[in-house]
C-alpha cells in the first residue's frame, strides 16, 4: 500500500534545497514569499543561491548533505526542490531514507527530480509530488492554477483536473497508481535501482528541448524494457521546445507516441497540463487516480 | 588446425559448446566468428537507419569491388521515408533478405543516423545463426552489435560505413585509407592490431578479454531491453558525438548504475565530440574527470583517445572477439588474439 505523507498545516515548515543545478537566490524569492503567504514557514538551504560557481548548486557532498538533513529534520514537513537541471542521479544512491521511511514527508519537484520520484516509489512506496518548482512562482506565476494546484495538494485537498481532448487521444477509462515524470530520466533510470514498474499503472511523461528522433528512441526504450505494454493508461504531458533534424522526422510528437502505443488498448491522452511549460499541475506520484478520456474532454481525478 | 573451421565443424556435428571450454583458452568459447571473405564473395549494403542515395554509395562500391568482392545493393538504398532509408517494414525486410541470403557473406550498413531500434525486434536471426555472416557498422548500428552479441554470440565489425569512404581514393589522406582498409583486413581475416599514444590519464595494465562496445547513447538506450549489452569480464569501448558533458556524465552514471562498469576487464574511451556547454551552464568537469570518477574504485586498465568514434580516426574493431589490451607508459596496444 502506498504511504501518503501527512498534509501540511498552517505553521508547518517547507525546506527548499537545490539537489541538482544552480539557482540564483533572487529567483527563489517570490516562491519563498508565496509559501509564507500560504501560511508556511520556509527554510532555504545553503544550496539555494549559494556560493557555488559551477553548474551544480554545490558539490555532490554539499547537495547530498543538505537534502539528507532536510529528510531527517522532523521539523520540516515538506521539501521543495528549487529547480532541476542535472545532478539528482549523482547523489540518489547515497541518500539514507531510514528516517524518511518512518516519517514520510512531501518531496516536491519535477524534471531531473524524476529520479527521486521513481527511486522513492520503487523502494519505499511513499507518495511524492510532481509539481511546479521555485521558478514557476515568478512573474506572478504563483497566482496561476498550476502553482495553486500545488498549494491545494499540500493542504490535502483532493484534486480533479480536466483538459481538452486531442484528436489522437484514445478514449477510455482507467484507474491505477500514477507514476511518471520526464521521459529522458525515465529512460535513463531503466535498468538501475531507481527504475520503475509500470504494470497496471497510469504513466505520465513529459519532455523539453529534445529532438523528435531522440524522443522516439526513448519511447522505444520504454517499450522494449516492458514499460508500455501493461499500462492502465498513458498521459502525455507537455513536449515543449522540441527540435527536429535537418532531414525532418516527418511526424509530430503526438503521432510518434500514438504510433508507439498503437498495438495496446488502454486510454491515451495527449497534451495534458504537466511539463516544462506553464501548464504543470501538481500530481501525486504513487497515489491512485481515475483517468477518463472522452471525445471532448480528459479528466484526471484522485480517488481516495 | 584452423580454429574457425574446427569450431564450425563442431557446431554442425552438434557437439556441446561447453565441451569446448576446456580445450580452448577462450573466456567465452561460445562466441562464433563468421567466415572471413574470399575474392568473389558478396557484400550486401543496406540502410537499416538513415536514408542514403545510390550516388553517395559510389565511393564505397568502387573501393569494395577493388578488394575483389561483389556488391549487392539492398532495396533500401535510395529509399526515403523522411529521415529513414524506407519505412520500418521496408528496412526490416531488406535487412532480413540479406541475413537470409546464403550468397551474402557480409552486410555493411550504409550509414547510421537513427532507426535500427525500430526494426531490431522484427528481424529473424535463425538463418543467420545457421551460417553467421559479418554485420558491419557503428553509431546507431550499435543496436545490432549489442543485440547480436548478447543474444546470439556472433562476432560483428564496428567500423566506418559507406558514407565515410573517400570520394577520390588517390587523393585520400593516409589515415582515411588506413581506416577504410582496416575494414578489409577485418573482413578477410587479418589479425587486428592497433596502437594509441600514451595518455597521462590512462590506467596501466595488460589484460585479455572479449571486446564489446559502441555508441554510449545507444548502449544507455538498450538498458532494460533484450538487446542490452553484457560487459562482465569484457573489454568495453565507448564513443559518442554531439552530447553535452552533463549528458555524458549521466550516461556514464547509467553504465555504473546498471552494473556495466564493475566487472570489466578494461575500459577503452574512444572519441567524444563534445557539445560545448551553454553559457552559464558550464559543467566544470572534463571527460577524463567524468570517467575517472566512475572507475576510480576499480583496478582494470583504462585508456583514453583510442582511435574509434565519429571521427576520421575510426578503425575497425571486432566485437565479440578476444583481444589483448596493453596500456603502458609507452602507449596503448590492442591486439586480436
Amino acid at each position: 500500500m502506498i504511504k501518503i505523507p501527512p498534509y501540511l498545516k498552517k505553521g508547518d515548515t517547507i525546506g527548499i534545497t537545490c539537489p541538482a543545478g544552480y539557482m540564483a537566490a533572487e529567483k527563489v524569492q517570490t516562491c519563498v514569499e508565496a509559501l509564507q503567504q500560504w501560511g508556511y514557514k520556509v527554510i532555504a538551504g545553503n544550496t539555494v543561491g549559494g556560493k557555488s560557481t559551477t553548474y551544480f548548486s554545490g558539490t555532490d557532498g554539499e547537495r547530498l548533505t543538505e537534502l539528507q538533513q532536510m529528510l531527517d529534520n522532523e521539523n520540516i514537513a515538506a521539501i521543495l526542490c528549487g529547480r532541476g537541471g542535472y545532478g539528482m542521479g549523482r547523489i540518489v544512491e547515497q541518500i539514507d531514507f531510514k528516517k524518511f521511511k518512518r516519517h514520510p514527508k512531501w518531496i516536491i519537484g519535477f524534471s531531473d527530480i524524476t529520479i527521486l520520484h521513481t527511486h522513492i516509489h520503487t523502494h519505499y512506496g511513499i507518495s511524492t509530488l510532481h509539481a511546479p518548482m521555485a521558478a514557476a512562482f515568478n512573474e506572478e506565476g504563483y497566482k496561476n492554477e498550476y502553482v495553486q494546484s500545488l498549494k491545494k495538494t499540500l493542504a490535502g485537498k483532493r484534486t480533479k483536473y480536466t483538459c481538452n481532448a486531442y484528436e489522437l487521444n484514445r478514449k477510455g477509462k482507467a484507474s491505477g497508481t500514477l507514476i511518471g515524470g520526464n521521459l529522458s530520466l525515465l529512460a535513463h533510470v531503466t535498468g538501475t535501482s531507481s527504475d520503475i514498474k509500470t504494470k497496471g499503472k497510469i504513466l505520465f511523461i513529459e519532455e523539453v528541448g529534445e529532438y523528435l528522433y531522440s524522443a522516439d528512441r526513448m519511447l522505444y526504450q520504454l517499450k522494449r524494457s516492458g514499460k508500455l505494454d501493461k499500462l492502465a493508461g498513458l498521459i502525455i504531458g507537455g513536449f515543449t521546445e522540441m527540435k527536429d533534424t535537418k532531414r525532418p522526422f516527418g511526424k509530430t510528437i503526438y503521432e510518434i507516441i500514438a504510433d508507439v502505443v498503437k498495438t495496446y488498448n488502454y486510454p491515451v491522452c495527449m497534451g495534458f497540463p504537466v511539463g516544462h511549460g506553464k501548464e504543470n499541475y501538481a500530481l501525486k506520484v504513487g497515489a491512485v487516480y481515475h483517468l477518463n478520456v472522452t471525445p471532448k474532454k480528459v479528466m484526471l481525478e484522485e480517488t481516495r | 588446425m584452423n580454429r574457425k573451421h574446427f569450431l564450425s565443424s563442431l557446431f554442425t556435428t552438434g557437439i556441446s559448446v561447453k565441451a569446448l571450454a576446456a580445450t580452448l583458452h577462450n573466456p567465452d568459447p561460445s562466441i562464433r566468428i563468421p567466415q572471413h571473405l574470399k575474392p568473389g564473395d558478396a557484400v550486401a549494403i543496406t540502410a537499416p537507419a538513415g536514408h542514403i542515395t545510390v550516388e553517395e554509395l559510389q565511393p564505397a562500391i568502387k573501393q569494395i569491388e577493388s578488394w575483389g568482392l561483389k556488391i549487392r545493393l539492398g532495396d533500401t538504398i535510395g529509399k526515403k521515408d523522411f529521415s529513414f532509408g524506407g519505412t520500418d517494414a521496408e528496412r526490416a525486410a531488406d535487412f532480413q533478405r540479406m541475413l537470409d541470403d546464403p550468397a551474402v557473406k557480409a552486410i555493411m550498413c550504409a550509414r547510421g543516423g537513427y532507426g535500427s531500434i525500430r526494426i531490431i525486434d522484427q528481424l529473424n536471426f535463425s538463418k543467420f545463426l545457421i551460417k553467421p555472416k559479418w554485420i558491419i557498422g557503428f553509431s546507431d548500428i550499435t543496436v545490432m552489435h549489442c543485440h547480436i552479441g548478447s543474444n546470439y554470440k556472433v562476432a560483428t565489425i564496428h567500423s566506418k560505413m559507406c558514407n565515410s569512404f573517400p570520394e577520390d581514393w588517390s587523393k585520400a589522406e593516409p589515415l582515411q585509407r588506413d581506416t577504410i582498409l582496416s575494414i578489409k583486413d577485418a573482413l578477410t581475416g587479418v589479425k587486428m592490431k592497433y596502437n594509441a599514444l600514451p595518455h597521462e590519464k590512462n590506467r596501466h595494465g595488460i589484460i585479455e578479454g572479449t571486446l564489446t562496445g559502441g555508441n554510449l547513447k545507444i548502449i544507455e538506450n538498450l538498458a532494460g531491453s533484450k538487446s542490452e549489452i553484457k560487459t562482465a569480464g569484457k573489454i568495453l569501448f565507448v564513443e559518442d558525438t554531439g552530447e553535452y558533458l552533463y549528458s555524458i556524465d549521466r550516461m556514464f552514471w547509467n553504465l555504473q548504475r546498471t552494473g556495466k562498469l564493475s566487472q570489466l576487464k578494461a575500459l577503452i574511451i574512444g572519441g567524444f565530440r563534445i557539445k560545448p556547454d551553454d553559457p552559464g551552464e558550464e559543467f566544470g568537469r572534463t571527460l577524463y574527470d567524468i570517467v575517472w570518477e566512475k572507475v576510480k574504485t576499480y583496478n582494470y586498465p583504462v585508456c583514453f583517445d583510442f582511435p574509434v568514434g565519429h571521427q576520421r580516426n575510426n578503425y575497425a574493431l571486432k566485437c565479440g572477439v578476444l583481444h589483448r589490451l596493453s596500456v603502458t607508459a609507452n602507449g596503448v596496444e590492442l591486439l586480436e588474439v
